[in-house]
């Protein structure tokens, strides 16, 4: 923490936010202590720690304008952080910066069925807003696995997805509008109650920003009709090709489940484990759809699907009886990252996303890189849009077995590069893949969305070192660069 | 769980971490010592998922993670690499009220209940707590352990009652600015009906189906004999023979879940003793948190090689009574009970020993009885042990919040399975104008078994306005 | 910075690397007439263009079917209008992985010809006749089914442009799940032209539904549309579209459409005709005018109508039906739209007096605001334009400016199109 220069001059750094903090907040909102800090050094990726220098948890948009503020006037660089259940890092702090919690900023400002709509604030949980609005017949219908816990702000910085997204969108598309406050310290509003704002969609740009263009204090969510019926099936194949093939002639057919995940016999395992969901016993397997909407049209799209998966090899079909059985159901999939710490000590959890077409053939390359490796890896993903979830297990106290698996997950996000998928389909870049950036996108790709961030954050406070590998100078003029990037001259960065 | 360096992308920032020290040994100069650490291995199975944060009453009402399990931990990890034991480490593990509602949550398998029962014992063995709280303490752990001196008790606390002077006390407010936990203690004090022995043995009504020992308690003996008398009779309807052995003393609960390691392995050697020389089948508990202490007894006394496995072959035997009815199944005849029932899974019960299915079963089998479901289940009413009474202030935001849930069932009479929570319900719900009955599970069937009008529940227990 | 003519040094800059003609007043964009017409065929070629302007300080405004050049302001400069109908190829369709991928010059219609053979669409309404794909993107338009389906901003999933500086960035991919980076996309949508010109665009597409059935009953007042609206958007019918008719002084329908299985269509079909009372009416075809803007398409040389955009909260709809009607009498307005959305359009006709419809723009706008909306003159004579704030009052402008000046520094792509002057 840089302090005063000498005596009784002004503090500056992370010091000089410190104090506006304590001026600002209350005594609880302010953590200053080593063991306290370290509480907070890491999301739901456990691999990267790094202790922030100072932790605010404002409790409005006042508080927390005026700690940006402070920031921005001593050129502190801050991190937010929801519920830091992340999976890429976006939260991981900065030593010498401010870690931003959002976590008492939790009230439903309101729920209006009439317009549907809801405003939170953004440390509200995903699954509460639900809560929320079920009462009135809606829900909010973003669902990642980890809804119970994780933030609506998370989710808006992330562009969270969940099962429910091959047929719902994702939170870019359910949030109208939201107050941010800017990397300089000012409030503003971007989009509103009602779609179409004019002028350009900055809002489309900040979500999934990953806490880079600012932070929201406040979200205006559409809220979605709940379905008149729902129908819930587990399906056992002796394959992942199985499946995969039923996959694929469900959506042929014209069916738009609202989901179709899939999990493989390791990750059934696991899930078994944790939370006794009963999976069909020696699937290779299992497919878990949903379907629906009004129920004649649900009912005519289930006998489809039902004949589709026989017709390609399901040798058990289990249609969830009522929602006790449904949610049963959903647990065994939702808990498949955590639960995956039973059966191995260490694992990384990748987001790669591939066409859907491609899933047969990135299934076999996977289990091929798996066998040949020696690194086992469990398979969990939304067989539906095509969005992976390798789990690669290993034991971090067996020598190299750490690299191994790093080496093994590379690998499989650039098996979803080449087939034209995306290395990230929901968890974000954070710091976890920024280094493979630049294998998904050009240079002048990468600039190009520089020229959004300098835009919002000239001074390069927030969330830095996040998504962009090599950072952009603000303000130098746009253009293709001859020779080696400045930062690549001071040492300080390096190109790919 | 490694932290990296290596990754350029990061600006070259990624600090040091440490990993728990492989051989489970606490490092030196750190805030644990080696006789009985948090388990560095269980410590590890936590992989920061987060699932535990929104189950965690103390994180849904302060909203920060060193006051959640998953921050919990991670300063047990970090009093494992060798950060020093401080105020604050301290401060967040006595905040944990030890419902366990996170391990129910948790997807992992994390033992947060044993981690945190050896964390307690290792601050109260090397921390120096404050003098006011260590004379709160001593005198709690005075008193409660023991039945006698807590019978003692009542006398002053109905004399108290009967003049009405303790309402006047309350209104003043004097008892809470003087000593306010006292004033917690006071206000919780039930009604006070009159104290009912029971024999040493109790014949099972017609065909014997199990000879069963029965534990009276220390608090539920003292302030609620009636739980102990209605849970006789119905077990001995149902065709156990029961044996209540004369000077049981306390199981250690209170003990073990503050850390009072020593203290909590004397009463649970004698209780091991008792029970032996009284040779049950099972051993029926009717207060949550007594039957989870038992439960546990085997690594309780894990160290002693004269009681060690005997502590092992009495846990087997330990059960909730609703467990052991549900598992022997109903003989007794059921009269119908016209009265909506709110049911509150007392954690102990619930989250320590799973058994939630089971007081349902037998609340259902009532006829006419209407069973309701509370919002917000697994958010721990506040009572833990004492730990309403030394963290008055989250405990009563807990109880109010959880007498809100159950007022808005709408159902007549409350029904749950601790005296604590009785007791801190019963507070919150006198605290919110909106009076409702309220009784143990035993005491539902008991009433149903011997055909006693629903009035005689609803009147019966409800506090004094 | 705006030139009256253009050096021969600029000139032959771009007709180095481009096919250019001179431009003739029917390239004229809202009456500014450009200097050259520039026709690439591929984003190389686009890139070469916008290399060639920069170098030279040339203005450029895209165009891609040229069927919204009036609307927003007219441009401040337009050295070279950028035509952009040559890139017109479909480049990939993935019927399997239902995305298709296709240049931003490629009409909507055409592209909608070809990913219909399987039995696909790309659920966006072709609202403007002949519009391209492209101008669609960047204009934001949309129609009836965007209740169901979204509009551009739900459908695109990847992106190619070229910069103000000739630089050719993409951004997105070709599958739907992505959020590698920022979504330079949603940036693009609604921007006018202004931010970069978009050379391809790959979209998420949808199955053609097997059955579609549209009901339709008339309304009383404004009130009377208004809860007919809510009983339909609150029930289980799952509506592909709930759309308002307003015409001027009295009168008024609301259409409710159906899409899916048939048997599953008949049922629900049944429902919206419970819901919307004893005059619903059923069929099979579209309505009149189903997915057009009230405005219609006038006449070629005729003068062009005022043309808004409304919205509102879904609880709005009401007031602005019923500010319609009250202004009716001075300036008679057709609204239509949809009512599930809370996005409508009106359209005044072009006789009308520039007082009385700039009068009616702000009584529109004030209603649409007060319920969280917004109301845009996107087309209107000469005369009302000068006349009134087409783009109204705009939040974050400031930072809306910051990223035009990241994006385009020297202002020359459509420089004073859009709002605030950008």
């Amino acid at each position: 923490m840089t302090s005063t220069d000498g005596a009784g001059a002004e503090p500056t750094g992370v010091a000089a936010v410190a104090r506006r903090a304590a001026e600002l907040l209350p005594e609880a909102g302010v953590i200053t202590d080593h063991a306290r800090l370290r509480t907070y050094e890491c999301d739901g990726l456990t691999h990267y720690r790094v202790t922030p220098a100072l932790v605010v948890i404002p409790e409005d948009a006042g508080q927390l304008a005026g700690i940006i503020a402070a920031c921005a006037e001593h050129d502190v660089p801050y991190v937010a952080r929801g519920s830091g259940t992340g999976l890429s890092g976006g939260a991981l702090p900065h030593a010498e910066g401010v870690l931003v919690v959002t976590s008492r900023m939790r009230a439903i400002r309101e729920v209006r069925r009439e317009d549907q709509r809801a405003v939170v604030e953004p440390g509200v949980i995903n699954l509460d807003v639900t809560r929320a609005a079920t009462p009135h017949g809606y829900y909010y219908a973003p669902d990642p696995s980890s809804q119970q816990v994780c933030s609506i702000g998370g989710n808006l910085a992330e562009n969270s997805g969940g099962a429910h997204c091959l047929k719902y969108g994702f939170t870019a598309n359910h949030v109208l509008a939201a107050d941010l406050v800017t990397p300089d310290g000012e409030l503003v509003t971007l989009g509103g109650t009602a779609p179409d704002s004019p002028g350009y969609d900055l809002l489309g740009a900040v979500v999934g920003s990953e806490g880079t263009l600012g932070i929201a204090t406040s979200v205006t969510v559409r809220l979605t009709r709940l379905p008149e019926e729902v129908r819930t099936v587990l399906v056992g194949f002796e394959s992942t090709d199985q499946a995969g093939a039923a996959t694929s002639a469900i959506i042929a057919a014209g069916v738009l489940p609202a989901a179709i995940e899939m999990m493989d016999a390791l990750a059934i395992e696991a899930a078994e484990a944790a939370v006794h969901c009963n999976y069909p016993e020696g699937a290779g397997a299992v497919l878990v759809i949903e379907l629906d909407g009004a129920a004649d049209e649900v009912e005519q799209e289930y006998a489809e699907v039902e004949r589709l998966c026989r017709d390609h090899g399901a040798f058990e079909q289990r249609l969830a009886t009522d929602p006790a059985d449904r949610a049963l159901i959903w647990k065994g999939r939702k808990s498949a990252f955590a639960a995956v710490g039973r059966i191995s000590p260490d694992y990384i959890v990748q987001d790669g996303v591939i066409p859907r077409t491609a899933l047969p053939e990135v299934l076999h390359a996977i289990a091929e890189l798996s066998a040949s490796s020696g690194v086992r890896v469990a398979n969990v993903f939304h067989a539906g849009d095509g969005n992976l979830h390798p789990l690669v297990l290993f034991d971090d106290a067996v020598e190299g077995a750490g690299e191994a698996a790093e080496q093994v997950s590379g690998a499989i996000l650039d098996l979803c590069i080449q087939h034209g998928g995306s290395i990230t389909g929901e968890h974000g870049v954070g710091v976890d893949k920024a280094a493979y950036m630049p294998r998904m996108y050009s240079d002048e790709d990468l600039d190009t969305m520089q020229l959004v961030r300098c835009a919002f954050d000239p001074r390069g406070i927030s969330n830095p070192g996040k998504i962009f590998p090599t950072p952009r100078l603000c303000g130098e003029v746009p253009g293709r660069h001859k020779g080696p990037h400045p930062l690549q001259q001071a040492g300080l960065a390096e190109v790919f | 769980m490694e932290g990296r360096t290596d990754t350029p992308a990061y600006d070259g920032h990624l600090g040091e971490t440490g990993s728990i020290v492989d051989l489970g040994l606490p490092a030196p100069g750190g805030a644990f010592d080696e006789h009985h650490p948090p388990d560095a291995a269980l410590v590890g199975d936590c992989v920061h998922c987060g699932f535990c944060l929104p189950t965690c009453p103390t994180y849904v009402l302060w909203g920060e993670e060193m006051d959640s399990p998953r921050g919990r931990i991670y300063l047990m990890k970090e009093g494992l690499e060798g950060e020093p034991m401080n105020d604050a480490m301290v401060s967040h593990w006595d905040a944990c009220l030890g419902c366990m509602s996170c391990v129910t949550a948790c997807p992992s398998g994390v033992q947060y209940d044993t981690i945190i029962e050896q964390t307690r014992a290792q601050v109260e063995r090397r921390h120096r707590r404050s003098a006011a709280d260590r004379a709160l303490r001593s005198l709690i752990f005075a008193i409660f352990p023991h039945p006698r001196r807590l019978r003692l008790l009542r006398g002053p606390l109905r004399g108290l009652q009967r003049t009405g002077l303790d309402r006047a006390l309350r209104r003043t407010g004097l008892l809470e600015r003087l000593a306010p936990q006292l004033a917690v203690m006071e206000s919780l004090a039930p009604r006070l009906g009159k104290p009912m022995p029971l024999p040493e043995h109790i014949r099972a009504t017609g065909e014997r189906r199990a000879v069963v020992g029965m534990l009276t308690g220390c608090v539920q003996g003292a302030f609620f004999p009636g739980v102990n008398a209605a849970t006789a009779r119905v077990l001995q309807a149902e065709g156990c023979d029961i044996v209540v052995p004369a000077g049981q003393g306390c199981c250690g609960a209170l003990s073990a879940h503050n850390g009072r390691e020593e203290e909590a392995q004397r009463y649970a050697r004698r209780l091991v003793d008792t029970f032996e020389r009284a040779d049950v089948d099972l051993l029926v508990v009717n207060a949550a948190g007594c039957g989870s202490t038992m439960k546990d007894y085997a690594r309780l006394l894990a160290d002693d090689p004269a009681y060690a496995e005997r502590a092992r072959a009495l846990a087997e035997k330990v059960r909730d009574v609703a467990e052991v009815l549900d598992e022997l199944g109903p003989v007794a005849e059921r009269h119908p009970l016209e009265v909506s029932v709110a049911y509150h899974d007392a954690c102990h019960l619930a989250h320590a020993q799973g058994v939630r299915a089971q007081p349902r079963r037998l609340l259902a089998g009532i006829p006419g009885l209407e069973l309701r479901e509370i919002a917000e289940p697994e958010l721990c009413c506040g009572s833990a042990g004492i730990y309403n009474i030394l963290n008055p202030e989250p405990a009563r935001e807990l109880g109010d919040r959880k007498a809100a849930n159950i007022v808005a069932t709408g159902a007549e009479l409350l029904v749950t399975a601790n005296p604590g929570c009785l007791m801190q319900v019963a507070s919150a719900i006198d605290r919110s104008g909106h009076p409702m009955g309220m009784a143990h599970t035993v005491e539902v069937l008991d009433a149903s078994i011997r055909g006693v009008p629903a009035e005689s529940l609803r009147e019966g227990t409800r506090p004094s306005a | 910075m705006p030139t009256a003519t253009l050096t021969d040094a600029a000139r032959r800059a771009v007709s180095d690397v481009c096919e250019v003609r001179d431009a003739e007043p029917l390239d004229g964009v809202d009456g500014v007439v450009p200097t050259l017409v520039a026709r690439p065929t591929t984003t190389e070629g686009v890139a070469a263009v916008l290399r060639a302007a920069a170098g030279h300080g040339l203005t450029v405004v895209p165009r891609g079917r040229g069927t919204k050049l009036s609307w927003g302001r007219p441009p401040t400069s337009a050295d070279v209008l950028l035509d952009l109908s040559g890139l017109d190829r479909l480049i990939d369709h993935a019927a399997g992985d239902l995305i298709v991928a296709a240049e931003a010059g490629m009409t909507l219609a055409e592209l909608q010809q070809h990913v219909g053979g399987a039995g696909q669409r790309l659920c966006v309404d072709e609202t403007v006749p002949g519009a391209s794909v492209g101008g669609t993107l960047v204009a934001n338009t949309s129609g009836p089914r965007r209740l169901v389906a979204g509009t551009m901003r739900d459908l695109l999933i990847g992106i190619t442009v070229v910069r103000a500086d000739g630089v050719v960035a993409k951004a997105g991919g070709r599958v739907v799940k992505n959020v590698a980076g920022y979504d330079l996309g949603k940036l693009m949508i609604g921007s006018f032209g202004t931010l970069a010109v978009v050379t391809e665009a790959t979209f998420r597409l949808h199955p053609v539904p097997a059955a579609r059935r549209w009901v339709t009953a008339p309304v009383e007042d404004a009130r009377h549309a208004q809860r007919l609206a809510q009983e339909v958007i609150h029930s289980q019918c799952v509506p592909a579209a709930v759309e308002i008719d307003w015409p001027p002084v009295a009168g008024g329908v609301l259409t409710v459409l159906v899409e899916g299985r048939a048997e599953g269509v008949d049922a629900r079909a049944a429902t919206v005709r419970g819901l919307l009372g004893d005059f619903a009416t059923e069929t099979e075809d579209p309505p009149a005018g189903w997915s057009a803007y009230p405005w219609g398409s006038p006449e070629e040389g005729a003068e062009r109508p005022t043309s808004l955009k409304l919205t509102f909260a879904l609880s709005g709809l009401g007031a602005v039906l019923a500010t319609a009607r009250e202004l009716d009498a001075e300036v008679p307005i057709a609204v239509s739209g949809s009512a599930g959305a809370g996005v409508a359009h009106a359209a005044i006709p072009a006789e009308a007096p520039v007082e009385g419809v700039s009068a009616a723009v702000e009584r529109l706008r004030e209603t649409c605001s007060r319920h969280g909306g917004s109301a845009v003159v996107l087309d209107a004579p000469a005369a009302v334009k000068a006349a009134v704030d087409p783009w109204g009052p705009v939040a974050a402008l400031a930072l809306m400016r910051r990223v035009k000046d990241q994006f385009d520094p020297d202002h020359r792509l459509s420089p004073g199109r859009f709002v605030g002057g950008i």
